[in-house]
């Protein structure tokens, strides 16, 4: 989970990182009547997105009229697709120098990794790529708590021959990456960043913080979460389209592959999803696709990826099928059932539940072509089989295959097929 | 369907690699341990799963229920260090604890020196995952996960973790090492199955199928498990699954070109997240892109891979026809037979759950307690000795029994207060007040199971005691002499007789124990067992199950003892032939509507208690007419009614307490006193092997204690 860059400093702050004088945040204009701003001030986006610097959402005000106008533009601004909803302002600081502070763990080797560089204030990624030999990393593979002192001089003693000019910043500087060390380990961040770290006159300033928190770890941040006056999960970057946010209340994990108010092209078969675990969520995706380009034409566009795997109550799993049959772009539901933790039962249970309420109300049908293996088959196969001889017209369009005598590819080949001829498309 | 042994297969060929010692110890037993640490509903679902596939697991753990035990068999311990004292040869562990106590277990099981470690727990913070790996690293364990489905080697039918059993093996092989097959190495679950399925569906078989998990740090990676994989002989190809997110493919195609000694063969790569959206996390904390990344794309591991000579499907018919190449066209199995064997399997009908317990087998005609039948242990044993054999399973030697019958005695001497009975109270609701007042019972210890067979004897001390006190008989127990055997403080307190007649004596003790048990069904032991379930204190729950004991459950002897004498005296009385005075009493009964007791059994035609309580009446010159009347019964019912009912063990026992001049509710006081025994057992059974709260089926109990077995 994404942290504000407001929220970052606080959590700095407590741990005794320098950081500049926080005037507030702002979620409308009227809110800067009641601040008492010291001139210059900055104003700065709070989106949970990088580059806003370079997508004009940082200003720098010199008097609260200009404070008005900049506010009101920035309010107006969207940066990488994403609202800007809050403003943070904060004193102007004088910069003498600036560097990089990050601590992170290593992808590669799973290491702690406290990453410094004298070339502060720019993408860091970039300057990894273009100048690599100002990067100085150092991995701590025992994952202490603390980052040893001998450590923390090393690093900067081999940031100063890049800066010779700050030598007498040392203590300050090592103090520095101490600190935000064990800032990483003691709230459980994924990543704490200073990007710039700005050295002044008096010594230094975190202009701008980033942390990530590990959503696995949050249950154990509770005063980190009530600090921040954070009360639920954050999620995506990106804004949660309606199908997402309807299936978050649900209790599901699923992502619209396409942008909402898309036009849906009257030549092309849209296929809903509900594959089972996270994994076959992503692959079923890519199996439809490859099916779609490879036998109908590139004619296919899968809609979304869903977790359906795990466990869920009956109710839930008729949710799945609601939310996709009242999706008005989809024309076929694949779907698949294999495996240890799920039960074929439950699931097959709700999809019936859904498919007669949706019957019953009137409601758009939508065929369903999929196959079923695993936990509790005998009772799940009974149950589909009573559905379809008590209620034929409601399960008319209800495929389901019992047992793995056909592939899944097989089936969402067939699935398409089938949807392709009921259309009248020549495949 | 094991079809090679442990110790030829690919986890053996892993645990030699880490732990050369312990391999060869398995080398001996020719048995690849292992433990399951975390009993919750979870640990325990897929114990008993892994149990059915073939997995040998030789304990569980779960801090404070050492001692218990798990699918009643297995020893639960406290700790790992505990268990690995008992049982040193435990060579892999899987961890399915919560993630907020994950950690401290995992370290746990590394630093006590097991090499392979199988980390199911999801959800586990990275920061802990970190301290796992430190440890893991320092002790040389080969961790897979955390958050991973498990592993799973179908050949030598072992299976680690929660993977359904649907990997198909190489049944027949022409070749010098055996089956043979390809090794699946997954980040994904699901996706495991998938692959397995596309596989089989072309009749290419499966040797490994490993796991690694979902999440963004792991412990063990492709670059680790490829080469492992590879080096063992009846490997022939690796397919790795892969997805977006990390850079673990991109690690891999590195090693791939730096040391391609380590990768001397085929290998096929199935990537997921070709059509992912940036920046959306998907389900796996791992399979994320970030923007601006240079790794963790689709087009990045692709790109990698191909470039490291690894061809990338992105499709189950892509991957097919890969493998297919790399394999020229190796078949395995036959697809119609694979089929036809997977149907079997979905076309299953559901499994019965069950429970099950080891001490009583009851079967039509024939009980067994712990293998041996009760005919044969009513004519050879004491009743402290089945007593002892019920809760553990063995009579015990001479020297023990003496220890046993020191303690019943003791027992039996403590004071009890002077029992008050109402008029016509049911003994059984006497002797469960007095049972649940008992302060010197509560206090007893019960730590183990030596401590639950001594606090049962301590039990059946006691209840002497107040029998004697319902039977106003305390006078015959004053003069208790310590040295004497426990079935004459029987005696007495049952008689009122201070002189011990030898003879009544053991057939007072071949009733009880005739009463001992008959398994989990009976009112008695229900109520006892959902007593337990709530681990209410031992006596009280010993109370529920005597308090069950009523003219309806466990009072048909009394009734049966009553209606004998009846039957002698009527014929006396009117001098006529007993048969011909017993049909006309029945004749009696059953037109005022009462029932006839002794006859008739839910389970036994013909009761295995019968017999040998018959022949001890006749051996010790005990039986008389009504022994003698019990034997024609039947046939007297049937003239009468029509209907055929065998005599029960209430009936024999009935005859007898009547023949010995006993007051008829003996007979039931016997019943009682003997299924006190049983109580008991099952109570500390429960308590030991069962969850708590457990909603019981009774009837779904299944027996799997000792095969039948003959006295020593």
């Amino acid at each position: 989970m994404k942290l504000y860059e407001h929220e970052a400093k606080k959590v700095f702050d407590t741990m005794k990182i320098p950081i500049p004088k926080q005037y507030g945040v702002i979620h409308s204009i009227e809110e800067l009547d009641a601040m008492k701003l010291q001139y210059p001030v900055m104003l700065k986006s709070m989106v949970l997105v990088g580059g806003r610097g370079k997508a004009g959402g940082i200003k720098k005000a010199n008097n609260m009229e200009e404070t008005k106008k900049i506010a009101s533009e920035l309010f107006k601004l969207k940066i990488k697709g994403l609202a800007v909803e809050c403003i943070l302002l904060e004193e102007v600081v004088d910069e003498m120098g600036a560097c990089y502070f990050g601590v992170t763990m290593d992808p590669a080797t799973y290491h702690n990794v406290v990453i410094v560089s004298a070339s502060g204030g720019v993408d860091i990624e970039q300057v990894a790529r273009e100048k690599p030999k100002t990067i100085i990393k150092r991995e701590i593979p025992d994952n202490s708590r603390e980052l040893p002192e001998k450590i923390a001089e090393d690093i900067v003693c081999s940031l100063l021959k890049d800066l010779p000019q700050m030598n007498y910043l040392k203590d300050i500087l090592v103090d520095t990456i101490v600190k935000l060390y064990a800032t990483y380990q003691r709230f459980d961040a994924k990543l704490c960043e200073i990007n710039p770290l700005i050295i002044t006159s008096k010594g230094v300033v975190a202009a701008d913080a980033k942390m990530v928190l590990d959503d696995n770890a949050l249950f154990r941040q509770v005063e980190l979460l009530e600090m921040l006056g954070i009360k639920e999960k954050r999620h995506d970057v990106a804004e949660r389209t309606k199908n997402e946010l309807r299936a978050q209340t649900a209790g599901f994990p699923y992502i619209d592959l396409l942008p909402e108010n898309h036009a849906k092209d009257p030549h092309k078969l849209y296929v809903g999803l509900i594959p089972g675990g996270a994994g076959y969520g992503i692959f079923s995706i890519d199996e439809v696709a490859t099916i779609g380009k490879r036998f109908f034409n590139d004619r296919v566009v899968p809609v979304n990826f869903m977790d359906s795997g795990g466990g869920p109550t009956q109710n839930k799993v008729a949710e799945m099928f609601h939310l996709l049959m009242d999706n008005s772009d989809v024309d076929l539901i694949v779907t698949s059932r294999f495996g240890g933790i799920s039960s074929c039962d439950i699931f097959i249970r709700g999809m019936v539940q859904a498919v007669k309420e949706r019957y019953e109300n009137g409601k758009k049908m939508i065929p369903v072509f999929g196959r079923m293996v695993g936990t509790d088959l005998p009772s799940a196969r009974t149950f589909l089989e009573k559905a379809k001889a008590e209620n034929p017209d409601v399960m008319k369009n209800v495929t389901i295959f019992v047992g793995n005598q056909r592939i899944m590819a097989d089936v969402i080949r067939e699935g398409i097929k089938k949807a392709f001829e009921s259309k009248g498309w020549k495949i | 369907m094991r079809l090679i042994a442990p110790d030829e297969g690919m986890l053996y060929h892993i645990i030699e690699k880490r732990r050369p010692d312990l391999a060869k110890k398995i080398r001996n037993t020719r048995t690849i341990e292992t433990v399951v640490v975390g009993l919750g509903g979870q640990g325990t679902r897929h114990a008993e799963l892994m149990q059915q596939y073939g997995t040998a697991i030789t304990a569980g753990i779960a801090p404070g229920r050492g001692g218990t035990r798990l699918l009643e068999t297995i020893p639960i311990y406290n700790t790992i260090s505990e268990c690995l004292t008992e049982h040193p040869n435990i060579a892999v562990a899987s961890i399915w604890r919560h993630y907020s106590t994950a950690k401290d277990a995992t370290i746990e099981v590394i630093e006590a020196g097991i090499p392979v470690v199988v980390l199911i727990s999801e959800g586990i913070p990275v920061r802990d995952v970190r301290d796992i790996l430190v440890a893991a690293r320092k002790h040389n364990t080969l961790l897979v996960g955390g958050n991973t489905p498990g592993v799973i080697f179908p050949p030598e039918g072992i299976k680690v973790g929660m993977l359904p059993d649907v990997f198909y093996p190489q049944e027949v092989s022409t070749e010098e090492f055996g089956p043979k097959g390809v090794t699946i190495i997954s980040r994904s679950g699901a996706i495991l199955y998938h692959l397995s399925d596309a596989l089989a569906s072309v009749g290419i078989a499966q040797n490994a199928v490993i796991g690694i998990g979902g999440d963004g740090a792991i412990g063990s990676t492709f670059r680790d498990l490829v080469p492992l994989a590879m080096e063992y002989k009846n490997t022939d190809l690796v397919v790795i699954a892969g997805e977006i997110g990390g850079c673990q493919e991109e690690l891999l195609a590195e090693d791939i070109q730096k040391h391609p000694e380590k990768y001397p063969k085929p290998m096929v790569a199935l990537i997921s997240g070709a059509h992912a959206p940036e920046g959306k996390t998907m389900g796996h904390a791992g399979a994320i892109v970030s923007p601006g990344q240079t790794y963790g794309t689709f087009q990045s591991k692709k790109h990698a891979l191909e470039q490291a000579g690894v061809p990338v499907a992105n499709s189950q018919y892509d991957l097919i026809e890969e493998v297919k190449t790399k394999l020229n066209d190796k078949n395995y199995f036959d697809v119609e037979h694979y089929y036809k064997k997977m149907k079997t399997i979905w076309d299953a009908p559901a499994k019965k759950p069950g429970w099950s317990t080891l001490i009583t087998n009851v079967m039509p005609n024939n009980l067994l307690i712990s293998g041996y039948p009760l005919q044969d242990i009513v004519e050879r044993k004491g009743f402290l000795e089945v007593a002892y054999l019920l809760i553990k399973g063995e009579f015990p030697d001479k020297k023990t029994l003496e220890e046993m019958r020191k303690i019943a005695v003791t027992a039996a001497k403590l004071p009890v207060p002077k029992i008050t009975r109402l008029h016509n109270e049911d003994v059984s609701k006497t002797l469960v007040k007095y049972l649940v007042l008992d302060e010197s019972l509560a206090a007893f210890p019960q730590e183990g199971i030596d401590g639950a067979v001594k606090k049962t004897i301590f039990c059946l001390g006691r209840a002497a005691r107040y029998l004697s006190g319902i039977y106003g008989t305390e006078k015959a127990l004053e003069k208790l002499n310590e040295n004497e055997p426990f079935s004459y403080i029987i005696y007495r307190a049952i008689t009122g007789n201070s002189k011990v007649n030898e003879k009544h004596s053991r057939l007072i003790e071949a009733m009880i124990v005739a009463c001992v048990d008959h398994g989990v069904t009976p009112p008695s032991a229900q109520a006892t067992l959902i007593a337990a379930t709530t681990r209410a204190p031992y006596e009280v729950a010993v109370a529920h199950g005597v308090g069950a004991i009523t003219d309806v459950h466990g009072g048909a002897g009394a009734k049966a003892a009553q209606f004998f004498n009846e039957c002698i005296k009527k014929a006396k009385k009117e001098k006529i032939d007993v048969s011909l005075a017993t049909r006309n009493l029945m004749r009696e009964y059953i037109e005022e509507g009462k029932r006839v007791e002794g006859m008739g059994h839910r389970v036994h035609t013909k009761d295995p208690r019968r017999d040998v309580l018959w022949n001890l009446a006749t051996q010790t010159g005990i039986a008389s007419e009504h022994v003698q009347l019990s034997k024609i019964i039947s046939t007297i019912f049937e003239q009468v009614r029509g209907m055929s009912l065998p005599i029960n063990v209430d009936g024999v026992i009935g005859s007898i307490v009547a023949d010995m001049g006993l007051d008829p509710t003996i007979a039931k006081v016997l019943f009682i006193y003997g299924r006190l025994a049983g109580l008991s057992a099952h109570y500390f059974e429960e308590v030991a092997s069962q969850p708590r709260m457990r909603q019981i089926n009774f009837a779904e109990a299944i027996y799997k204690g000792e095969e039948m077995r003959k006295i020593p």
